[in-house]
């Protein structure tokens, strides 16, 4: 069973890999076009063209090209780029850390917070705080996060002025040490928030439906007799068992939140991945597109592999095969 | 069981606090002590949009204007160029020999590389002969036969054919690389280490940042100019639409500015410049396809375009109307007596009636049972698809049926290329420079190119005013270009948009004759870097600029007394 599974993943991975290969090629318009672009100053002479062509392996059949590509990553070789001119893995891998660090605290905040929001709302079904809870929710529900984005930027970063406009971190500040790190969060704030934002609905919505259906249950009924203190019985009981969807759809969560910093990271211009990405496809970059999904790729299949494992933490029930086991 | 709740409650919202402190306290540590630069050191910081534009070495940057920008502060050419035209720069003096058709450069003595080094003709020679093996994107030294070392500072560069862009296209472009450093570079655009950003000239490199998109220079104490007043110049990225908050709020000294905000920058006391006739908007017509294979039928389309309309409502007034000779008014090789086009849809309904169309009753002309329609291509940049609906409308008004259809920009290219297309919306700059760019965007086979080689008579001229050396008489030819282009039509330059940059007036920094280097309409030219004046005018505060006072303050102090409190009851209890 357990091999069932990693096979399961091979052949994902190995799909991916060819997609990853042939969509950019795919894309009308070539390369070399496209480096030269709409600056009509510079010269594409022949000479010029003809060792372009050979440096970046184009006038290749594609099915060598493909060898190549797919003997370059068992190297870990990603290739060259040609717009930045600079190893693939190089360029990607400046901007993984900041895509990291943008992805992995809005997923885990995002997480949270719908987790919390989700079981008090729950409990308190029905009330007025349940109640706008889930309008304020709603409402941000319908706003693309991109849309968001702008708003706190507006505000928070051009009319309040108290969060930069843009970027990672302040240029040549000469911050070291604890005021870097400052900075950076100072930095991370608006991109951060906007992503999250735009995360917690979906998984609020379906935390607080599992929290209703769970207190139903007898054991929660039990627990209340057994004159538990009331947290302990919202948390420990009724909320641990609401959470098995959330750990569920959180792998499938990170597929999406990759897409949604894609915008995020052009609005604030966040130097990550997404706004490489779309440089990249922009000059029809092949080498860093291939470079760039590899990484997402494997980022969001360890992620899934991770919340996979992580289910049967939480739920002991369900062994890393998947099957239930008896108590 | 109450205190079991209440120590949830308190801890979540301890952890908000403290998330909250820390962060206002990060903001306002971060925005005290942020600069590494020596008191009393001139720092000048430029916003750009994209960030990064390459490694600033000759051969590492990318094949943007502002990547040779970038490039620029740190090597020099033999010949630059200023507000007037031509100036000395690593060339003292020179003069065309026409006999032997070839330049004779005089060099300046005083000249070291950032190493130290001395700077010789050698180095000159070196540089032509290294960039004819391995091409540079932005010289093309085909006309360039030998170059050939008279003394140490005299260089004689013999030309294969009379070629008139040369001082242009190549002088003032090539940027002269040090003999001693890269004849062992076998590979040009790899080398990207400290040594490939040796140079003569004004700045230094100090850190370039790929992943955060910014520049760092420092001044080169021994230019032979003199130091530039500039002490560190920076370059950092500033999205498009926060580039003048930026620069009104003081972070930047200069940026590109949205034409929308040009007022409100004015008005806060910033100088705003500007420049049109770089850049033009065309409109593609596939003339190897019926019905625009006929050159009548071309003229009616561009009587059916309102030019001003496009100028008025597209472009809200931030451009000049297009001139059909595809240069624009600002060029010094302008032609004001051509064709004109001026909107008339009558004489285009009267041009289309004569080539057999009728006029029925949808408004629509038709011709042998069939419908005039064509497809206009566009594609979601630069404003292009309101300038599509706007010119579909009128044409419309003129009985000619236009779809109009949104590609991406890449694809349209290559459909343009190709000549998969009707009618197409496309651009291109590089009209501001040597005229030589007629060549490439009129028989050129680009996206932006009009790709037409039909007319001998224009064939010829493009070829003759390459080789015309005597100024006046290349410019006769290049208007007699324009003429005949406009005649011939093969695409209609629709306007030419203004470009605004603000700056704080420290530096005078200004837009280049003929544009940087070969033509490269930023005006960032690095002689206006030399000198610094005390800032003219300090930005005024605004409401906008500085956080709300005692905003941080009020909040830190209102989530500590929360804190107290909750933490107070908790202990009660």
């Amino acid at each position: 069973m357990k091999t069932a599974k990693i096979s399961t993943y091979a052949i994902a991975f190995l799909i991916i890999l060819s997609l990853n290969f042939l969509l950019p090629r795919m894309m009308p318009g070539d390369p070399l076009t496209a480096i030269c672009g709409e600056e009509a100053l510079i010269e594409m002479t022949p000479e010029l063209r003809t060792e372009l062509m050979h440096r970046f392996a184009l006038d290749e059949p594609l099915g060598k090209q493909f060898f190549v590509y797919l003997t370059g990553i068992v190297r870990g070789d990603f290739g060259y780029s040609y717009y930045y001119n600079a190893p693939v893995l190089e360029v990607v891998l400046e901007a993984l850390p900041w895509t990291l660090l943008l992805l992995g605290s809005s997923l885990i905040l995002s997480t949270l917070l719908s987790i919390i929001m989700g079981i008090e709302s729950g409990w308190r079904r029905g009330r007025n705080s349940d109640k706008s809870l889930l309008t304020a929710t709603m409402i941000m529900n319908g706003f693309p996060n991109f849309f968001i984005g702008i708003v706190l930027l507006l505000l928070f970063g051009v009319y309040l002025g108290f969060l930069p406009l843009q970027g990672a971190k302040t240029p040549y500040s000469g911050l070291s040490g604890l005021n870097l790190m400052l900075d950076i969060a100072r930095h991370l704030v608006l991109p951060l928030t906007a992503l999250t934002l735009s995360q917690i609905p979906s998984s609020y919505l379906l935390m607080r439906n599992t929290m209703i259906t769970t207190l139903k249950e007898p054991f929660v009924l039990t627990a209340k007799a057994k004159g538990l203190s009331e947290a302990s019985v919202r948390y420990k009981h009724a909320g641990r068992n609401a959470i098995l969807p959330i750990v569920t759809t959180t792998g499938v969560r990170v597929g999406i939140i990759v897409t949604g910093a894609l915008f995020i990271e052009m609005i604030f211009s966040y130097p990550g991945v997404g706004l490489l990405i779309y440089n990249s496809l922009l000059m029809r970059d092949y080498p860093i597109l291939q470079g760039a999904f590899f990484i997402v790729t494997v980022f969001v299949i360890v992620a899934n592999f991770v919340v996979d494992s992580l289910y049967t933490k939480i739920d002991p029930r369900i062994g890393i095969d998947g099957v239930e086991h008896a108590h | 069981m109450k205190n079991k709740h209440n120590h949830k409650h308190i801890s979540s919202v301890t952890i908000v606090s403290i998330l909250v402190v820390s962060l206002l306290l990060g903001s306002s540590i971060a925005s005290s002590g942020s600069e590494t630069a020596k008191a009393g050191e001139v720092i000048y910081t430029i916003a750009d949009s994209t960030g990064d534009w390459g490694y600033p070495s000759p051969h590492g940057h990318y094949p943007r204007g502002p990547g040779y920008v970038r490039m620029s502060f740190i090597f020099d050419t033999l010949v630059w160029k200023d507000t007037q035209g031509f100036v000395p720069a690593l060339a003292t003096d020179w003069e065309y020999i026409e006999d032997e058709n070839a330049y004779l450069f005089h060099l300046r003595k005083d000249v070291t590389w950032h190493d130290g080094e001395k700077f010789t003709a050698e180095d000159v020679a070196f540089t032509f002969d290294y960039v004819k093996e391995h091409p540079s994107w932005w010289v093309d030294l085909k006309s360039v036969k030998q170059v050939e070392v008279l003394d140490e500072y005299t260089v004689k560069i013999y030309l294969k054919e009379l070629y008139a862009p040369f001082l242009n296209d190549d002088a003032s472009t090539l940027a002269i690389l040090p003999k001693h450093i890269w004849q062992d570079v076998k590979n040009p655009s790899e080398f990207v280490n400290e040594e490939a950003l040796i140079g003569t000239g004004p700045f230094k490199l100090v850190d370039y940042s790929k992943t955060h998109g910014t520049y760092l220079y420092v001044a080169n104490e021994d230019y032979y100019l003199g130091k530039p007043e500039i002490d560190r110049l920076k370059f950092v990225k500033v999205s498009e639409e926060m580039a003048s908050t930026a620069l009104m709020r003081g972070e930047v000294n200069a940026t590109a500015i949205p034409p929308e905000t040009v007022v409100e920058v004015n008005g806060k006391g910033f100088t705003v410049i500007n420049q049109s006739g770089d850049w033009n908007a065309k409109l593609m017509i596939n003339h190897e396809k019926e019905p625009m294979s006929s050159k009548e039928f071309r003229h009616a389309l561009a009587y059916a375009i309102n030019r001003d309309e496009l100028v008025e409502i597209a472009q809200r007034g931030h451009a000049i109307r297009g001139s059909p000779g595809l240069l624009s008014p600002n060029s010094p090789y302008y032609n004001p007596n051509i064709v004109k086009y001026d909107y008339n849809p009558q004489r285009a309904k009267d041009i289309l009636e004569s080539q057999g169309y009728q006029l029925k009753e949808d408004g629509y002309y038709w011709k042998d049972e069939e419908i005039l329609e064509l497809e206009l291509i566009t594609a979601p940049r630069m404003g292009f698809e309101r300038v599509a609906e706007i010119i579909a409308r009128q044409l419309g008004e003129a009985g000619i049926k236009v779809s109009v259809r949104s590609l991406e920009w890449k694809t349209l290219d290559s459909r343009v290329i190709s000549q998969q297309f009707d009618l197409a919306i496309s651009g291109h700059g590089g009209i501001g420079g040597d005229p030589s760019i007629l060549n490439k965007v009129i028989l050129g086979k680009f996206g932006y190119s009009a790709n037409y080689t039909k007319s001998e008579s224009l064939n010829q001229l493009l070829e003759a005013h390459l080789h015309e050396m005597d100024a006046e008489k290349r410019k006769e030819i290049v208007r007699e270009i324009q003429k005949i282009y406009a005649e011939e039509l093969p695409a209609l330059t629709l306007y030419y948009p203004t470009w605004y940059w603000g700056h704080d007036g420290s530096v005078d920094i200004y837009y280049t004759m003929g544009g940087i280097a070969r033509g490269i309409p930023i005006p960032l030219n690095t002689l206006a870097f030399m000198e610094y004046k005390a800032k003219v005018k300090a930005p005024a505060p605004t409401a906008t600029e500085a956080p709300i006072p005692g905003f941080e303050p009020a909040i830190s102090l209102f989530v500590l007394i929360s804190v107290a409190y909750l933490i107070k009851r908790r202990r009660k209890h």
